[in-house]
């Protein structure tokens, strides 16, 4: 028999009916004949008592295997427990470790009611469907309080992070355009950098002493199947959390209609601010929430990385809105800088936002992400076209008064150098485009691969349509030798910014050295030319003396700013007209009394200095020469 | 639907074919494409006012007592995702006709130096109203995990009282989220942190926004709609044969579409939303458009007064079968009467399905209004490289 009974199943229900069944068939054995067999009576009373013994241990087995009247008698305790943090507002966390596990010890018993419940064989007794409708209502009445306990640690607990760690001072000054180009000059150009400050460095969002609890709260909750209204909760929480963080940032939400009104000052500014802002979400925030999520929902996912996105989705939305917006903008010269800076920013987070946002719930975002990534590229492309086309179809009418550094120039070097720290994205983003540049082929002077990188190409073009355009504005001088000044002041300023940069090891020496003898050709062309208005006067001493005049009337207002420059002038211009002057005063000096020689060779020397003084108004040599 | 795009494939194929032979623009021809096109809004607009039956019956609707079923309906999800097929159609087949094989400087002169600035002017407020829209998105499905919440808690067997209080605090939250005024909805008023909302009704309270405004501080869908009709009348005179009739059409098509959009999901500031749309009634290709209009209008209408998330179709039943569950929770005893349960079993069965239904379709929804999003950027783009060739092509003139 006790062979038997173990080779079949146990279910217990099954067996009650089974037992039933044998008392049944002895009964009707009884039943059916008055005159059994002895044998058959002694088997079957054996068979009866036998059945009521193993009915006996059955029914223990029964209570053995669910317990349920000790989970009854535990649950009373746990409700107890519950029901008085039900009543008490303040954390469970602040109560203490022991209390906590109270709760949560509470929590497993009333939790058992249900399963134990769902087990019995028999569910129809009144007690016992109580029992489990009150511990249904119990268990959500702790649910409902470790809900409004995640929220409040959650809030209670959330770290401030550190406002100055993540200041979004602005670098240097804005460059202001205006149709002149006037405005960017030599004092701007300091570039500063700030862009180390951060690394991917995470900061804590969530005071970690209080995560174990989260977890616990996360796991009691998940494993009552109430994980969907944890994360509703966390989500919650969390999203104003990132939201806080980011108006600490000023980041404003604008619209399309806002950006597209914006001035260009504010704009710039608001360009600038976002690519820090970006970055600083992404790499800071973004990076430290995902960490959050994960050491809080990492056993549950993908519930962890779907509270990620969600937390996140609409601040990440709302930062590549504002560059979609910045995008329908008409691209202006003004705005490369700019627009790479974005278009750098973007390109170089790809790589966190695929981490960050990795799995099929986020692929909605990474997609926006690399969507606005491209969008940027091809708009500082096209702003780098812009800004070409710009420069080489400056116009002027009139000739730029006293043939110094031309605005334009100053405005094109000074931008030029703040490229070489956007030379990765440049790089990329020419690669494929266009370009004449002035040394096509690799020489022997210069060796550095960046001298022929497609950047340092498009540089060189874009000083060679400088250099047109600077051409072309030379020939409104009516004077041919300051034609000469201008083309040799401007042609050594483009030369002074590439050398003392870091332009240097783009534009490579070849280019410097041309260049060079480029501006020393100005000035002997200069010099010819200067010397040709003198010395046709050459036979004639009084005439010398009115053209001297001329020059010198002429010349003192005209402008060579670099004080080397114009030092080497000065010395090589005395050393040609002094000689020149000093060999006709020898030759001549039967002819020419010595009270006719309105200038000494030493007064000639001197004149000279006062040259490119770029003085305001002209002087005149020969009224106060007369007084003499 | 996809026959609609069919149509478009072959249109613009015979346009381009057509402009490619005659460089210079019949305009016999034009006026051809021009009343295909105008056929083509009407045949869309028809389909969706009213949908041809479905090849077979749907299977076990619940509660469909009208011939269409629920996800054919106006406003489901499902058709707003078709409406979205319906503008893209409708938008490839417009830059066609402005674009394609056009001497530029012909849209640069007179009137379109006013008509294309005046619609690159709306497409720009179309595009803020896409922002919002996908946002306003963000929260139905904020709305659909609060019936989640309630479907799976009373799908409990046994049904007990745990879980009917359970239901029932996910119901309320539900039916707040649903009838709260914009304001309150998106910038945030009356937002506590998250402990007063918790100690209020559950962390999980209808709040979706915080303080920060989804597209702009003061930015409102209704002032938006309302600037993008401000200028819109119909061509008149010789205009109205020419090209300035489908940039009209395509401007209100626009503008309804983006009316819509704002109606359906929640969005930030809507009031008087209902009377900002003139559409022309006597017009052939409008009158379904027309008619669509007035059903959501008058909807609207309603709605407006007692304060409404939204009029997507899906929400208007959950608030529905919120309500009734949300009573058949307060009657609850337990153990449940075995006539309420099952009524109450039947529509938890269908809070479930549009639950399923939102599951499948919000976020391709969504995606779609981003494509929008992304074509009206292109199309202006490419219409604003036009006009600077044009302006190349006559500055040697000026």
């Amino acid at each position: 028999m006790a062979g038997l009974e173990s080779k079949l199943p146990v279910v217990p229900g099954v067996k009650n009916h089974v037992l039933e069944a044998c008392h049944h068939v002895v009964k009707a054995l009884r039943a059916s004949d008055t005159n059994l067999d002895p044998n058959l009576t002694k088997l079957l009373s054996d068979l009866e008592s036998h059945l009521s013994t193993l009915e006996i241990v059955d029914t223990k087995v029964v209570v053995e295997d669910t317990g349920f009247s000790e989970i009854k008698k535990r649950f009373k305790e746990a409700k107890k427990v519950i029901l008085g943090w039900e009543q008490n507002q303040s954390m469970i966390l602040e109560a203490g470790v022991s209390k906590a596990d109270l709760f949560f010890q509470a929590l497993h018993d009333v939790q058992r009611v249900p399963t134990s419940f769902k087990a019995l064989p028999i569910r129809t007794n009144k007690k016992e469907k109580d029992v489990y409708n009150q511990a249904a209502v119990v268990l959500d009445i702790a649910m409902f309080r470790l809900e409004k306990e995640l929220c409040d640690v959650l809030n209670q607990y959330k770290q401030h992070v550190q406002p100055q760690y993540l200041s979004v001072s602005s670098r240097g000054k804005d460059i202001v355009y205006d149709e002149s180009f006037v405005s960017l000059d030599d004092v701007v150009v300091e570039a500063t950098d700030d862009q180390q400050i951060l690394g991917s460095n995470n900061v804590v969002l969530l005071d970690p002493l209080v995560i174990p609890h989260i977890k616990a709260i996360a796991k009691a909750m998940f494993a009552c199947d109430y994980g969907q209204a944890f994360c509703e909760a966390f989500i919650t929480v969390r999203r104003d959390a990132l939201d806080e963080y980011m108006s600490t940032l000023e980041m404003e939400r604008f619209s399309c209609v806002d950006v597209l009104g914006m001035q260009w000052e504010d704009l710039n500014g608001e360009m600038r601010k976002w690519t820090k802002v970006l970055k600083i979400a992404t790499q800071v925030y973004l990076a430290s929430e995902k960490q959050l999520c994960d050491k809080i929902l990492g056993d549950f996912e993908p519930s962890s990385a779907a509270c990620f996105v969600e937390i996140s989705k609409d601040t990440v939305l709302s930062l590549l809105a504002f560059g979609e917006a910045v995008s329908l903008r008409s691209c202006q010269p003004e705005m490369l800088e700019r627009f790479l800076g974005m278009y750098e920013v973007s390109a170089e987070l790809l790589l966190d936002v695929d981490n960050l946002f990795g799995d099929e719930t986020g692929s909605f975002l990474r997609m926006a992400f690399h969507e606005l990534a491209k969008t940027l590229a091809d708009r500082t492309v096209a702003t780098f076209s812009k800004f070409k086309n710009a420069i080489a179809s400056d116009e002027s009418t009139r000739a730029f008064s006293g043939g110094g550094i031309h605005h334009l120039t100053r405005y094109v070097m000074n931008y030029l150098k703040l490229l070489p720290e956007y030379k990765d994205a440049l790089n990329t983003l020419l690669g494929n485009m266009q370009v004449d540049d002035s040394i096509p082929e690799k020489t022997g002077q210069d060796i550095l691969p960046s001298t022929f990188s497609p950047m340092a190409r498009h540089l060189r073009s874009i000083v060679t349509a400088l250099e047109s355009t600077l051409e072309r504005k030379a020939q409104l001088y009516a004077e041919e030798p300051l034609k000469y000044i201008f083309l040799m002041n401007n042609c050594h300023y483009m030369v002074q910014k590439v050398k003392t940069s870091e332009l240097r090891h783009f534009f490579g020496d070849e280019w410097i050295r041309k260049h060079i003898a480029s501006y020393q050709h100005n000035v002997t062309d200069y010099e010819r030319a200067t010397k040709d208005s003198v010395s046709t006067s050459r036979d004639r001493c009084r005439l010398f003396g009115l053209a001297f005049d001329d020059v010198y009337k002429n010349q003192t207002r005209w402008s060579v700013p670099d004080p080397e420059l114009r030092d080497d002038l000065h010395i090589s211009t005395a050393v040609k007209v002094v000689q020149s002057y000093r060999g006709f005063l020898a030759r001549n000096a039967d002819r020419i009394g010595e009270k006719h020689v309105r200038y000494t060779c030493e007064d000639i020397e001197s004149l000279l200095l006062d040259l490119f003084e770029c003085l305001p108004s002209p002087r005149s040599l020969r009224s106060s020469r007369r007084r003499w | 639907m996809r026959p609609a795009q069919d149509n478009q494939g072959s249109f613009l194929g015979r346009i381009s074919i057509r402009r490619n032979q005659f460089t210079d623009v019949n305009t016999e021809q034009e006026q051809e494409d021009l009343e295909l096109f105008q056929k083509h809004i009407a045949d869309r607009f028809t389909e969706l006012l009213s949908p041809p039956p479905p090849p077979q019956p749907p299977s076990d609707e619940t509660n469909t007592a009208a011939s269409v079923p629920a996800t054919e309906q106006i406003m489901s999800v499902t058709w707003l995702r078709k409406l979205m097929d319906v503008f893209l159609c409708c938008e490839a087949e417009f830059k066609a006709i402005l674009l394609m094989g056009r001497d530029p400087t012909q849209i640069s002169k007179p009137p379109f130096d006013r008509l294309v600035p005046e619609m690159l002017d709306r497409s720009i407020k179309a595009l803020d109203i896409c922002t919002a829209v996908v946002n306003g998105i963000d929260s139905v499905r904020h709305y659909q995990r609060l019936a989640e919440i309630a479907v799976a808690a009373l799908e409990q067997r046994p049904l007990g009282d745990g879980n009917v209080r359970r239901a029932k605090r996910a119901l309320s939250n539900l039916l707040i989220a649903l009838s709260i005024e914009d304001k309150e909805n998106v910038s945030g008023g009356g937002r506590g942190g998250g402990s007063s909302a918790a100690s209020k009704g559950g962390a999980t309270i209808g709040q979706l926004k915080s303080s920060s405004w989804a597209v702009g501080r003061n930015w409102s869908a209704a002032k938006q709609i309302h600037a993008m009709t401000a200028n819109l009348a119909p061509p008149r005179g010789n205009e109205a044969a020419g090209l300035p009739l489908p940039m009209f059409i395509m401007s209100t098509v626009t503008v309804f579409v983006m009316w819509v959009l704002t109606a359906a999901v929640p969005c930030q500031e809507r009031a008087g939303l209902a009377n900002h749309l003139p559409v022309p009634k006597h017009l052939n290709w409008a009158q379904s458009l027309v008619g669509i209009h007035e059903k959501i209008g008058d909807e609207w209408k309603k709605k407006e007064k007692k304060g409404s998330a939204g009029l997507m179709e899906e929400m208007t039943r959950m608030e529905k079968l919120g309500h009734s569950l949300v009573e058949f929770a307060d009657g609850f005893h337990y153990p449940a009467e075995k006539e309420a349960a099952e009524s109450a079993a039947a529509q938890v069965a269908e809070m479930a399905e549009i639950c399923r239904r939102m599951e499948e379709e919000l976020v391709p929804l969504q995606q779609q209004i981003r494509e929008v999003f992304h074509r009206i950027v292109r199309s202006r783009a490419e219409i604003l490289e036009v006009l600077e060739q044009a302006g190349k092509l006559s500055a040697p003139v000026v």
